[in-house]
């Protein structure tokens, strides 16, 4: 009962015409920047963030939120029709999708990724909606040591899921959280690391890191590669796929809604895991496992019900325990400072308009997807057209406004051109800038909470074991910090790491 | 072993972490009861400089690319121009202002960097230079700098 009438709260906010807009304005940005290879829905995030200021906080989160679950919408049409993900949790997409395009079936290969997004991200609201109250009932007991240890199981999980080096990843976590660190001191008001520059006093700003260690290090990354793109040039046909692809693709988005579904809730690139899990899976229980990478229809349903489950399913550690699972809801958890609102157990007594309307908005963001992604089709083809020569100048200009506009300070867009540059080198290197970013923004949190507990435990350590929920997690931490030892583990580490990068 | 880029990653963060180390010590490290502001720092960089250590030991046995691999066929030059025009913009951007620099951004960028012909790059950077500064600056009364140097 309180779950439908906080329900009925929310639609009333998010049929409200101005968040309408703005829920509107970010599936339709979302689809863009999904279709955009080379720009993402992180980089749009931190491109708009400033633009949500002006708004209230429920429309500003609308919109954010509705960049991220449009851009995994999006991402399918540039991986069926170019065979270039437009975004990472689409790269699975390319193998069957593009083989569907080229044998003539695009369309029911669009109109069932499309489909699948749509039950899939219908699934994850209702179970968000279901779930979170409980759970942020169960959150207010956290104190913390909880979230102490939650988020280093957090980053620990980021680390273990990221590819190549586990060593290279927790040394980027270490980087984040240092650089997150940089400013005054929250307790003392001591100012830390910021070698007497009065920028670095409020410590570095998100956009700016963000916009440059994906934003520019992409652009400079594919500059550097001659990018070829080739869209498939015939008819794209009827999208709604026929009876005997229904039939082949309903178990497959069941199976990859709920996959996704839980896997999106773990700390780590959800989406993307989801995705390349749903079609090891799909590929296993198949009859037929030869078509896989042929073309076949179930290689693009289950995938991608995954990813777009796994977005949804990213919301419930943030909205119930303000603690953002990856990098794009570390985004949406600025999106909510900004805005003076702190998700986490007390949003829903607090905030109802922004908890419950935000859910509501996703239903209908989601029903606006469809259309955006099913009629529309042709219009995304032609922005698929566009020469990258022609986009990244102007990409890149977005990037300096954005970053500008966010502080009003050209040292953010010296910070974000030192991004750029320490994120091209980075991955040049082998180092992942996914964990850098979450503990950018766990760190102070999580300084906060260990200084907490140890004053609270009169200095023992004891309290970060003894607390049932901080000890379970800090356990399953130390085993998967352990993991890379066992030479079973780590090849079946290396071999996830792999997949995702082939 | 010299040429190994994990030796020199590893190194490089191995620098980073002694002196993050070294901050957190000077930053004062408190006590257990309450610990103080450089306690974290100084943890936080002997533990960077443990995982360093485990990564240029990799490089060392000879594990990873070399150097000369990361770049082998990658258009660098390019990269290199993007940055150097970036600085100059970062540079530039509150003496000469916003759209002088970004018109001058985009039109290097389109002409020099990765050339489209001239009757497409000129129209796109003016429309782009001229409409972001009209949105941002008359619509949504964001302050762009218009150019000390003009002033």
């Amino acid at each position: 009962m309180e779950v439908l009438s906080g329900l009925m709260h929310g639609f009333g906010v998010a049929l409200d015409p101005i968040n309408l807009l703005y829920c509107f304005i970010g599936v339709f940005i979302g689809t863009l920047v999904g279709v955009l290879p080379g720009i993402g829905p992180i980089s749009a995030m931190s491109l708009l963030l400033p633009v949500t200021l002006s708004g209230t906080p429920e429309a500003g989160i609308i919109m954010m939120a509705g960049i991220y679950y449009g851009s995994m919408y999006g991402g399918s049409t540039t991986s069926i029709l170019v065979n270039i993900p437009g975004e990472a949790a689409s790269v699975v997409t390319c193998i069957d999708g593009h083989e569907m395009a080229k044998i003539g079936r695009a369309g029911p290969a669009l109109g069932i990724a499309a489909l699948g997004s749509f039950v899939a991200g219908t699934f994850a609201i209702v179970v968000l909606m279901l779930v979170a109250p409980t759970l942020a009932k169960v959150a207010v007991a956290f104190g913390p040591a909880e979230y102490f240890s939650l988020m280093v199981l957090g980053l620990t999980i980021l680390s273990f899921l990221t590819q190549g080096s586990m060593a290279k990843a927790l040394l980027m976590a270490c980087v984040g959280v240092v650089i997150g660190l940089i400013g005054l001191d929250q307790i003392t008001g001591f100012p830390r690391l910021t070698f007497d520059r009065l920028e670095l006093v409020d410590g570095i700003g998100l956009v700016p890191v963000v916009m440059g260690l994906f934003g520019v290090t992409e652009i400079l990354c594919n500059l550097e590669q001659q990018v070829r793109r080739d869209v498939v040039q015939s008819r794209i046909g009827s999208l709604w796929p026929d009876k005997a692809d229904m039939k082949a693709s309903a178990a497959p988005i069941a199976r990859g809604t709920v996959l996704g579904f839980l896997l999106g809730i773990l700390p780590g690139g959800g989406a993307v895991i989801s995705s390349f899990a749903s079609y090891a899976l799909e590929r296993r229980l198949s009859k037929t496992p030869g078509r896989f990478g042929k073309g076949a229809i179930e290689g693009v349903a289950g995938p991608e019900a995954a990813n777009n489950a796994a977005a949804g399913g990213a919301f419930i550690p943030l909205l119930t325990l303000g603690i953002p699972p990856n990098v794009v809801m570390a985004l949406l958890l600025g999106a909510f400072v900004v805005h003076n609102v702190q998700p986490g157990p007390l949003l829903m007594t607090q905030h109802p308009q922004v908890f419950w309307g935000v859910i509501a908005s996703m239903y209908i963001g989601n029903i606006m997807l469809l259309v955006l992604n099913m009629p529309l089709i042709g219009m995304w083809v032609q922005v698929l057209k566009a020469p990258y020569r022609i986009l990244f100048p102007l990409i890149l200009m977005f990037c300096i406004v954005g970053v500008f506009a966010s502080g009003n300070a050209v040292f953010d867009v010296f910070v974000m051109i030192g991004s750029g540059v320490a994120g091209y080198l980075m991955r040049k290197f082998g180092y992942e800038a996914a964990p850098l970013v979450l503990a950018f923004v766990l760190g102070p949190m999580l300084e906060n909470n260990l200084r907490k507990s140890l004053i609270l435990s009169h200095g023992s350590f004891e309290i970060f074991v003894t607390r049932p929920i901080s000890l379970l997690c800090l356990l399953v931490a130390v085993l998967l910090l352990l993991a890379p030892l066992l030479p079973a583990l780590r090849r079946k580490r290396e071999k996830v790491a792999l997949d995702v990068t082939d | 072993m010299i040429r190994r880029a994990e030796l020199w990653g590893g190194l490089f963060w191995l620098a980073v972490g002694a002196f993050v180390a070294w901050q957190g010590w000077l930053l004062g490290l408190g006590t257990l009861h309450e610990p103080g502001s450089g306690f974290l720092f100084f943890w936080l960089g002997l533990v960077m400089c443990a995982f360093s250590v485990t990564i240029a030991l990799a490089g060392m046995r000879g594990q990873g690319p070399e150097l000369a691999d990361l770049w082998r066929g990658a258009r660098w030059g390019r990269v290199l121009l993007v940055i150097a025009a970036l600085i100059v913009y970062g540079v530039a951007f509150e003496p000469l202002g916003f759209v002088p620099c970004t018109l001058a951004l985009l039109l290097f960028l389109m002409t020099v960097v990765d050339p489209v012909p001239l009757k497409l790059s000129v129209p796109i950077s003016a429309a782009a230079a001229v409409g972001v500064w009209y949105v941002l600056q008359k619509l949504l009364l964001i302050q762009l700098p218009h150019g000390t140097l003009f002033e």
